[in-house]
């Protein structure tokens, strides 16, 4: 394989970077547009100082708090839902009525029900990721071969036993399609509800990486400095992509 | 005993008999039945909603379902309803054409040509998980607050899904169909347009499904942070004006225009590609 034909990947990504120093360079001092080097920069005096992870690692607590909530809860009631037909039949037109509503609509809700601190947010990512979560629930545990459970009722299995040692096993994969999903509407709508927050209760102590991006918006004004925020956002949902995917791998094996 | 077709092949018990219910008719009356369900469930939701804001007593916190549905009533006569759904249903059509313009194309390229994959690829995955919602205060900065903030960022969320499953679709293709047109001697041109065309099409479409859901997402964020008009913008105005009935009122808004657009993509996916089975589950 010849070089041409090896450096084939970097052309546009270096193709990018040169257009966005060339633009940098033309516009005036007052348009703080930063080059490539100043955001590099700046990125290494943010992560030096620790207020980078400190944000991102805020922000994802509330991601982890959020969507444990809401797991346990879609478990719970997607199971059911599968399970028992008139509970499905009953809720699943709620369920459906709810889905179609952006999690960001509902943050002015949230900010009069909860204030602006980590509640709100919680609460909003919560919503987010429960939607993910129960339909994949509710289509895993259908999705399972009833021979499977009359066998385990025939050999006189109790009905916890078959929860654990059938239906959960069974339904796992689409368990993990669902979690991979509400995790990533979880960490985009985080950023939406700190952002959000930010805007409009001013630069309140909330914290998190969305907070921290409308105080380089609106106080500091530093451009570099939301360029770094928006690389550490990409990391991270790449991160917990990669993260969710391994934890599958290594919990089933049988669909390797 | 075991009923019997006309063929006398076995009917599953409970199964609809061929001769009544006909199809029809079983079609209706399921319909009837679900809407039943779908109405009884509601009215329990709404009674305890209601009952809910009696027991809270603070109209602003929780105002009762039928305050709600004055302030839509009233929100609708003033017209105020009708210039924000246009606002945002105006930057959702000229976003997601955009999306579809150039999404599909350069997936169509991507898919078909090793060259192109390898080029863009990198780009793209290095783009796609920064979510379109992080772009906002770098788009403030860029594009500044009105129209073009909300549509960048829509256009932004719908993109990736699309181009995506545009790749998925092309690369899909049974290679034995398109070796045999070739065999036969069809030009490249009609066998992109004959062949792969209508085997992508299923997977185009259900990239277009995620991209719509995600960038009507993006898109009403970016009317709450940035934006002078549009129902995110509604939102967060009457938040502003503590006047919760109308918030609710722009929230069912939001909802039922994020459904109807959904409704329409599956009724294209219904009518352009009846040969493929929607699958459902992942979202």
């Amino acid at each position: 394989m010849n070089l041409a034909l090896r450096l084939r990947p970097f052309v546009l990504p270096a193709l990018l970077l040169v257009l966005w120093q060339l633009a940098a360079m033309q516009a005036a001092p007052a348009d703080r547009m930063p080059v490539p080097a100043d955001v590099i920069a700046t990125g290494w005096t943010l992560i030096a100082s620790g207020e980078l992870p400190l944000a991102l690692l805020q922000s994802l607590q509330r991601v982890m708090l959020g969507f444990a909530t809401s797991a346990v809860l879609a478990l719970v009631l997607g199971t059911a839902m599968a399970a028992y037909r008139p509970v499905g039949r009953n809720l699943d037109p709620i369920i459906e009525s709810f889905r179609p509503i952006a999690p960001i609509a509902l943050l002015p809700l949230a900010i009069l029900w909860f204030g602006t601190g980590t509640p709100a947010a919680a609460f909003i990512v919560g919503y987010a990721a429960f939607f993910p979560m129960i339909v994949n629930t509710i289509h895993g545990v259908r999705s399972i071969d009833p021979g499977l459970i009359r066998a385990a009722r025939t050999l006189g299995v109790g009905r916890l036993t078959i929860l654990r040692t059938v239906v959960l096993p069974g339904a796992l994969p689409n368990l993990f399609v669902g979690a991979r999903l509400a995790l990533g509407v979880a960490w985009t709508s985080i950023i939406a509800a700190e952002l959000a927050v930010g805007a409009k209760a001013g630069g309140g102590a909330s914290g998190g990486i969305g907070q921290m991006m409308f105080v380089f918006y609106a106080y500091s004004v530093d451009l570099s400095g939301i360029i770094v925020c928006m690389i550490g956002v990409g990391v991270v949902a790449l991160l917990i992509d990669r993260g969710v995917r391994a934890l599958e791998y290594w919990m089933i094996p049988w669909k390797r | 005993m075991t009923a019997r077709d006309e063929n006398g092949a076995a009917v599953a018990p409970g199964g609809a008999t061929p001769y009544w219910p006909t199809p029809f008719a079983a079609r209706i009356y399921a319909s009837i039945g679900g809407l039943f369900v779908y109405v009884r469930a509601m009215a329990v939701f709404l009674v305890i909603w209601h009952l809910a804001s009696l027991w809270i007593g603070n109209p602003i916190l929780l105002p009762s379902p039928i305050t709600a549905a004055e302030a839509l009533v009233d929100l609708t006569r003033q017209g105020e309803v009708f210039s924000n759904v246009a606002a945002s249903l105006t930057r959702l059509g000229t976003s997601f054409a955009l999306a579809i313009l150039l999404g599909v194309p350069l997936g169509f390229a991507m898919g078909l040509s090793r060259n192109v994959f390898v080029m863009v690829d990198p780009l793209i995955e290095l783009l796609r998980p920064i979510s379109g919602i992080a772009w906002i205060p770098l788009g403030m900065f860029i594009l500044g607050v009105g129209e073009a903030l909300p549509t960048a960022i829509m256009f932004y969320g719908a993109f990736f899904p699309i181009v995506i499953n545009t790749v998925v679709g092309v690369r899909s293709v049974n290679p034995g169909l398109v070796q045999a047109a070739r065999v036969l001697g069809v030009g490249r041109a009609h066998i992109v347009r004959h062949v792969i065309w209508p085997a992508a099409l299923p997977n185009i479409l259900v990239g277009a499904r995620l991209g719509a859901g995600a960038g009507w997402m993006a898109m009403v964020a970016a009317e709450l942070i940035g934006a002078p008009s549009g129902l995110g913008f509604a939102v967060e105005w009457y938040r502003e004006l503590l006047m919760t009935p109308s918030v609710l009122a722009f929230v069912f808004l939001i909802g039922l225009l994020g459904y109807l657009f959904d409704r329409l993509l599956r009724w294209l996916q219904r009518v352009l590609t009846p040969w493929a089975q929607t699958q459902g589950g992942a979202l």
